[in-house]
């Protein structure tokens, strides 16, 4: 039995972001907890919150055995937008001594640029464009992730006191023998932009282009022509993005050609379908031969290929004989795969396979001080890839200079998919659709497609998450009666050697049994029962002295959509949140009677919409047992009530 | 377990008048496992309390603590201290508990705010049934593993009564016979022939029991 682990959304984050953590908050509409939590960890929350891979929902438990994974991306962006804007406190002037050189400003060298200024030392950045950002201003088209939306994320970086360099050139304007005289230490993440073309004749033709060169043009503020029939190759999220660029420039017919499947495809199939709405054409297991034209390109000529899967991996291609065709072209963009440019770093490579050399998993080269991170290192990975290199990086370099030993992170235990029997048991909700531009709306131009959630919808798409190893903890206080295993509606507790015992990977964290265990030795990672206790302390002492005898205490669920329940009129109204009120006990419906208290009122959910199985039902009998003992008590019973809008 | 619940307020109330700095000590044994007199129910009796004293404009004071077993005087102990200050611990323990109790503190009242029930086991959530009556000379070897001093309403050793009707005893209609479940158990375990066999009397019980283990 699993009592401790991590769920599986943060295990498969490269930064281990507390999904759960920051999802919950979006649940109970605390914004800025939510935005402090995900900026513990992601410098760039608004930029993952548009384009991130999102490794968290393919692995999501509530996808993987209920009905469709949280949302958790959309969520991320709508906290980071919505939640006000926190400048990060930094140190007014570096504490350490040591300066430090980070050679390219994508979402690597930044990250680690912010992390090392929170550490306290001194950091320039040197960026060979004229604006910060790397692809992430230079790259990915504004209906995807908007320039302003990256620059407000880069200003806060530079308000921790970072130096920022542009239009700096790395072998042109500064060598990296510069750097080490100047600096004690230097972050190499100048990316992998280094367009690889394929091997065919007609290449250098003109009207056949790179997607790097051809997005950075984009990014400018270029808006050229790319003719009517436009082919991009190539089958990752670049060649996704230069398509309907195209599209938005005006191209009528854009088509991708991709040598493997659709599933084989590196783009998000996100990507694929919104493509595809927009009128996007893909032609599969496709590759080209050769480009015909006289000094420009007319014609593509390609061949169908197949894939031989008795190799090992993804198998091995091979033309199919005779299939040979031509498409009619006015363009061509190459989106066939990219890697660093080594030549102003080429003591670092190494002379056979062309690969940096680097001494472990700290991005260590074999030159004193000088470490290389991001996509410079891996070849073209994700934003958020880029981030985990940039923090390892920034971990490694103080390490470094302050000769610290690495820390041995053991692995995390990830928590167990969901039992087949509790999944069964979890009431269905499913995802809510990310509002979006209309189709003919944005494919005339460049405004950002993805509109994000409301705060209704936001909060409703958070409520959906499981709370995976939130759930109830029980204590050595047990006193073994099991009357958790008897009121649990997902059947999770079980009868142990010792005590009772409550599976965490199984837990839906409702609550229900730490509001019925008679040696309150059960609680919840949601929110333990002592902050409950606490907050119920703070407001009813508030209202004893604003409103004495006179107010109306309204319990609310942090997960009801709708927050408003009636209330007496006349009376001061105080409210007090929790994460599901099943998890009440009788005491809480009584503390405010004793502090004076007119009413009391729970928003119950109806039976139907509540998140947890059996939970409204749960709330019903602890209002009745409570008002029992008020009528024993000679007062009114009718004074604690569940209101229902 | 033993089985207790909580006394009517009204009860209590009337017990603790006079006294205006009380503490509710519950115990963290059977009374918990019967939801009657564990750290939940303390906290549950305390604001109760409180809030009637509020209605009656008191301001008299209630603290709450919970011992891993009032029937044993080295819990007991651990509180004695603290005690002192109190005029009165409403003890939320079996009769055992409260006396127990009342025994180590010695100078301080120790009243009791449930009434003990009786020897049982759990019956469904929030359920318990009479299961033993500490007769001291346990029969169930020949009765199928069902007690009939404390199940059947007579007490009868040799057999039923006559008085059952669809299995139900003739004096609670919704309680089984225990002399038809006993037969019933027999028949199972192929022991039937047990019912021929007749039960010794039993010896007087002589109360209060000891019990002392040899060195």
């Amino acid at each position: 039995m699993i009592v401790n682990a991590v769920p599986p959304c943060q295990a498969a984050c490269p930064i281990q972001m507390d999904v759960q953590g920051y999802v919950a908050a979006i649940s109970r509409g605390d914004l800025q907890e939510a935005d402090r939590i995900i900026r513990r960890t992601n410098p760039f929350p608004s930029v993952c919150g548009r384009i991130c891979t999102r490794e968290c929902e393919f692995v999501c438990r509530r996808g993987q055995k209920v009905d469709e994974p949280v949302a958790i991306r959309v969520l991320k962006r709508f906290a980071a937008d919505r939640a006000e804007s926190v400048v990060p406190c930094g140190p007014e002037k570096p504490y350490y001594e040591e300066r430090i050189a980070v050679v390219g400003s994508g979402p690597a060298g930044l990250t680690a640029a912010h992390d090392l200024a929170l550490l306290g030392y001194g950091v320039t950045v040197f960026e060979a464009e004229d604006e910060l950002g790397g692809m992430m201003t230079r790259g990915i088209p504004g209906y995807r992730l908007p320039l302003e939306v990256v620059r407000k994320e880069i200003e806060r970086i530079l308000s921790l006191g970072v130096e920022a360099r542009t239009s700096q050139v790395l072998g042109r304007d500064f060598t990296l023998h510069d750097l080490r005289e100047e600096y004690q230490a230097v972050f190499l993440a100048m990316g992998s932009e280094k367009s690889f073309c394929p091997d065919c004749r007609g290449v250098d033709l003109s009207g056949v282009l790179t997607a790097v060169d051809f997005l950075k043009d984009i990014s400018r503020g270029e808006r050229p022509d790319p003719g009517e029939k436009v082919v991009v190759i190539g089958g990752g999220h670049t060649a996704i993005d230069v398509a309907r660029t195209c599209l938005r420039l005006g191209a009528g017919e854009v088509s991708v050609v991709y040598r493997r499947t659709i599933d084989e495809m590196p783009a998000g199939m996100d990507q694929v379908e919104e493509a595809q709405e927009e009128g996007v054409a893909f032609r599969f297991v496709t590759a080209p031969v050769e480009f015909l034209g006289v000094k420009t390109v007319e014609k593509m000529r390609c061949v169908k290929m197949k894939v031989d899967k008795s190799c090992k991996g993804k198998g091995s291609l091979v033309c199919v004989e005779g299939s040979e065709f031509d498409i009619k072209v006015d363009s061509i963009i190459l989106a066939t795969g990219y890697g660093p440019r080594t030549e102003p770093v080429q003591e670092l490579f190494d002379s056979l396979d062309g690969k940096v050399e680097i001494k472990d998993g700290s991005g260590a080269t074999n030159m004193a001080g000088v470490f290389v991170g991001g996509d410079f290192l891996s070849g073209p990975t994700s934003v958020v890839q880029a981030i985990a290199s940039g923090r390892t990086g920034a971990d490694s370099i103080h390490r470094y200079l302050r000769s610290l030993a690495p820390v041995d992170t053991p692995e995390p235990v990830v928590l167990d998919d969901l039992d087949d029997q509790v999944a069964a048991l979890v009431p269905r909700a499913q995802r809510r659709k990310i509002p979006a531009l209309p189709v003919e709306e944005r494919i005339k131009n460049f405004e950002e497609v993805e509109l994000g959630y409301t705060l209704e919808e936001a909060r409703a798409e958070a409520g959906r998450c499981l709370n995976c190893s939130a759930g109830a903890v029980v204590s050595y206080e047990c006193a073994s009666c099991l009357n958790c295993v008897l009121v649990c509606p997902y059947e999770v507790p079980r009868p142990g050697a010792e005590r009772a015992e409550i599976d965490i990977s199984q837990c839906q964290a409702c609550g229900i049994c730490a509001g019925q265990c008679p040696a309150a030795a059960i609680d919840l990672g949601l929110d333990p029962r002592e902050k409950h206790r606490e907050i119920l302390r703070e407001v009813l002492d508030r209202a004893g002295r604003e409103a004495p005898g006179a107010f109306v205490l309204q319990f609310m669920c942090d997960f009801r959509q709708s927050r408003v329940p009636p209330s007496e009129s006349g009376k001061a109204v105080y409210q007090v949140f929790r994460p599901g009120l099943g998890r009440m006990d009788v005491y809480e419906l009584l503390a405010p009677f004793q502090a004076g208290a007119a009413a009391v009122q729970v928003a119950a959910c109806r039976d139907q919409d509540c998140k947890f199985k059996d939970c409204a039902g749960w709330v019903r009998k602890n209002v009745k047992r409570a008002a029992r003992v008020m009528d024993d008590l000679g007062l009114d019973p009718g004074q604690l009530s569940i209101v229902q809008e | 377990m033993i089985v207790a619940e909580a006394k009517p307020l009204a009860e209590i109330q009337g017990m603790i008048q006079g006294y205006r700095k009380i503490l509710i000590a519950g115990c963290g044994t059977c009374v918990t496992v019967c939801l009657s007199g564990g750290a939940q129910q303390v906290e549950i009796l305390a604001a109760s309390l409180r809030t009637a004293w509020k209605q009656q404009g008191l301001a008299w004071e209630i603290n709450e603590e919970t011992q891993l077993r009032q029937c044993d005087p080295m819990f007991v102990q651990q509180i004695r201290d603290r005690t002192g200050e109190y005029d009165a611990v409403l003890s939320m323990a079996c009769g055992a508990g409260v006396q127990t109790m009342a025994e180590t503190l010695g100078d301080i009242p120790v009243l009791p705010a449930l009434d003990t029930l009786f020897f049982g086991g759990a019956d469904g959530q929030g359920g318990f049934v009479e299961l033993c009556a500490a007769c001291g000379q346990c029969i169930l070897s020949r009765t199928g593993g069902v007690c009939p001093v404390a199940r059947c309403a007579k007490g009868l050793t040799d057999g039923p009564c006559g008085g059952a009707q669809a299995g139900k005893c003739e004096v609670a209609k919704d309680t089984p016979c225990a002399w038809q479940l006993i037969y019933v158990r027999l028949l199972r375990l192929g022991q039937l022939h047990l019912l021929k066999e007749s039960t010794p009397p039993k010896a007087r019980r002589v109360h209060p029991a000891r019990l002392v283990r040899e060195g």
